[in-house]
């Protein structure tokens, strides 16, 4: 118990640091590093929980986080390629002119 | 194990029908117009009987989504909304070159995240079917290439939406370490619900829900999103992602152990308090009709929360907040389907009619149009003979019937407030002078189709709800 209790700690402090990413860095880049952190931190926390059960239903789902991860990275990272070629800026500060 | 596969057969044809539409556009270079449109028609409606007609039994593969009366209903409910948004977005689609295999493809991709998320018992299936849906989204909002906001919309949703996706998913992965069940149902019954690291997992769940209903305080992104996003799909993003979470949230509640609801109920409280008044209250100095639309889908879901409360026991607040789910879905399309109708002959560099002053007088100038806006508003506020009469006041009626007072009183004053803003929309589609008359585009046959079967649905449910009420009691049985 004791060793996955740290595991566990280990995603909650990759979670709080990813984010923190998506908060703090303007970057759109950087925050879809921060967002694959956290579906990350989630799937550590998985694999730990999964050893504290001895049951394998949190690992298989490890695997699909995998494969969510990647299919959002990729329409994420197809945006932001657009966004640059229309505006020439990946800053996200830059997108605000839709206001009421 | 064949009623397994019979079970997933809506699923089947929604993805089937998305693969194929994928392949038509691939490799069918010069098909007949309009293909790829009537291939996803009939998916969705294909989808949408075998949901109806057949019924599988029990939870198939090992419990994993569930075949019951519930979610079959949901999944009905779901294809109608896609089939609407299909038809209205038929001709706004050719005229901003959007209507592409993608586009179909992904309206049948996002359905089925929609069915799965409604149909979960598993969080693996809660998870992926929130996902398929909010990916296929992020693309269709961004989907008008030429327009700065749809980009500008797509990239915030995208951003808002993933993080959001991260928490949920965050959240699924505590609740999993601290009870080592993946069934929603199992392991929302832990026998030590005071558990810090169960309580921690179930508050980031119902953030990440938060954020995908747009409830107060995680809604910001929702005007700037609904204002930005081609208005079908708006109408598609505020009424099907929204109502397939409100229905994973009813799930989630029915199923919870008391003690756990002990711990939920105040937070879906306050939530719904927060939601109700500052939804109606920002809605009063909107100037923008998405915008306007976007803050008054805030405020409903707070008024939907509101009767969740009440979803114990009984079953009262289960039936009203399904009953109101079917009338908020048609209603709301209703809306945003009759801004995208007015808004197909505007130039490509503007994105849609939008700021109010453009809709002086637009009654007298789209009759059809302005009249399916004029009664979607009317039923959004709550005003008889629609559906949002009949619907508000059994949300309300279960509310008080729970005894939950304080809660329906703020309700009650919210949605007395909202009347407001809907009427002054009317009031500037009818009472102002017309502006210069833009010269009509020709509409097409499906936009009129959609808008004739939503005016007729928003008053026959406004009049003889009595049919829907009794489905929904066989569902809840």
């Amino acid at each position: 118990m004791a060793v996955y209790g740290q595991v566990i700690l280990l995603g909650m402090m990759l979670f709080v640091i990813g984010g923190a990413c998506v908060l703090i860095r303007r970057n759109l880049i950087m925050i879809l590093i921060g967002v694959e952190i956290m579906l990350n931190a989630a799937g550590i926390v998985f694999i730990a929980a999964s050893l504290r059960w001895g049951a394998l239903d949190g690992q298989a789902f490890v695997i699909f986080i995998m494969a969510v991860a990647a299919a959002e990275v990729a329409v994420g990272l197809a945006l932001i390629v657009y966004c640059q070629g229309r505006s020439g800026s990946i800053n996200a500060d830059t997108y605000n002119t839709l206001k009421g | 194990m064949q009623s397994d596969w019979i079970v997933i057969l809506p699923h089947l044809f929604l993805a089937g029908g998305g693969l194929l539409i994928f392949c038509i556009g691939a490799f069918w270079k010069n098909r007949p117009d309009g293909t790829l449109f009537i291939t996803a028609l009939l998916s969705a409606g294909a989808a949408a009987v075998e949901a109806l007609a057949f019924s599988g039994s029990g939870t198939p593969f090992a419990g994993m989504v569930s075949g019951d009366s519930f979610s079959r209903f949901f999944i009905a409910l779901f294809c109608g909304i896609s089939v609407i948004t299909l038809l209205f977005s038929r001709r706004y689609a050719l005229h901003r070159r959007f209507s592409g295999d993608e586009f179909y493809g992904l309206i049948l991709f996002a359905t089925l995240g929609m069915a799965l998320a409604a149909g979960a018992t598993h969080w693996a299936i809660l998870f992926l079917g929130v996902e398929l849906l909010s990916i296929s989204l992020y693309i269709l909002i961004a989907i008008h290439k030429s327009s700065q906001a749809a980009n500008e919309a797509g990239i915030k949703y995208f951003i808002m939406g993933s993080a959001a996706s991260a928490i949920l998913l965050f959240g699924i992965a505590i609740l999993y370490a601290s009870t080592g069940e993946m069934g929603i149902v199992e392991s929302l019954n832990a026998p030590d619900s005071r558990n810090p690291l169960f309580l921690l997992g179930l508050g980031m769940v119902i953030t990440g829900f938060g954020f995908k209903i747009s409830l107060v305080p995680f809604h910001l992104w929702t005007p700037d999103v609904y204002q930005g996003a081609p208005a079908p799909v708006a109408g598609f993003l505020s009424t099907g992602s929204k109502i397939a979470m409100v229905a994973a949230l009813l799930r989630i509640v029915t199923g919870a152990s008391p003690p756990v609801w002990e711990v939920i109920a105040p937070v879906i409280w306050t939530l719904a308090a927060l939601t109700i008044i500052v939804g109606n209250l920002t809605a009063l100095v909107q100037d923008h009709i998405k915008r306007l639309l976007a803050y008054s889908s805030i405020a409903q879901m707070g008024y939907l929360l509101m009767a969740l409360l009440a979803s114990r026991g009984d079953g009262a607040g289960a039936s009203a907040v399904i009953f109101y789910s079917v009338i908020y879905a048609f209603m709301d399309l209703g809306a945003f389907g009759a801004v995208s109708l007015v808004s197909l002959g505007e130039p490509m560099a503007r994105a849609d009619r939008d700021s109010l002053t453009a809709y002086r007088g637009l009654g007298y100038e789209y009759p059809f149009a302005g009249a399916l806006l004029a009664v979607s508003l009317l039923s959004l506020a709550g005003l008889p003979p629609t559906g949002g009469f009949i619907g508000k006041f059994a949300l309300f009626q279960a509310a008080i019937g729970a005894d939950y007072m304080a809660i329906a009183v703020i309700g009650i004053i919210g949605a007395i407030i909202s009347i407001y803003y809907y009427i002054k929309v009317i009031a500037v589609l009818y009472m102002r002078p017309t502006r210069v008359p833009t010269p009509h585009t020709f509409p097409g046959f499906s936009g009129p189709v959609a808008c004739a079967s939503i005016f007729a649905l928003i008053v026959l449910m406004g009049i003889l709800p009595g049919s829907l009420l009794e489905v929904i009691a066989v569902i809840l049985s």
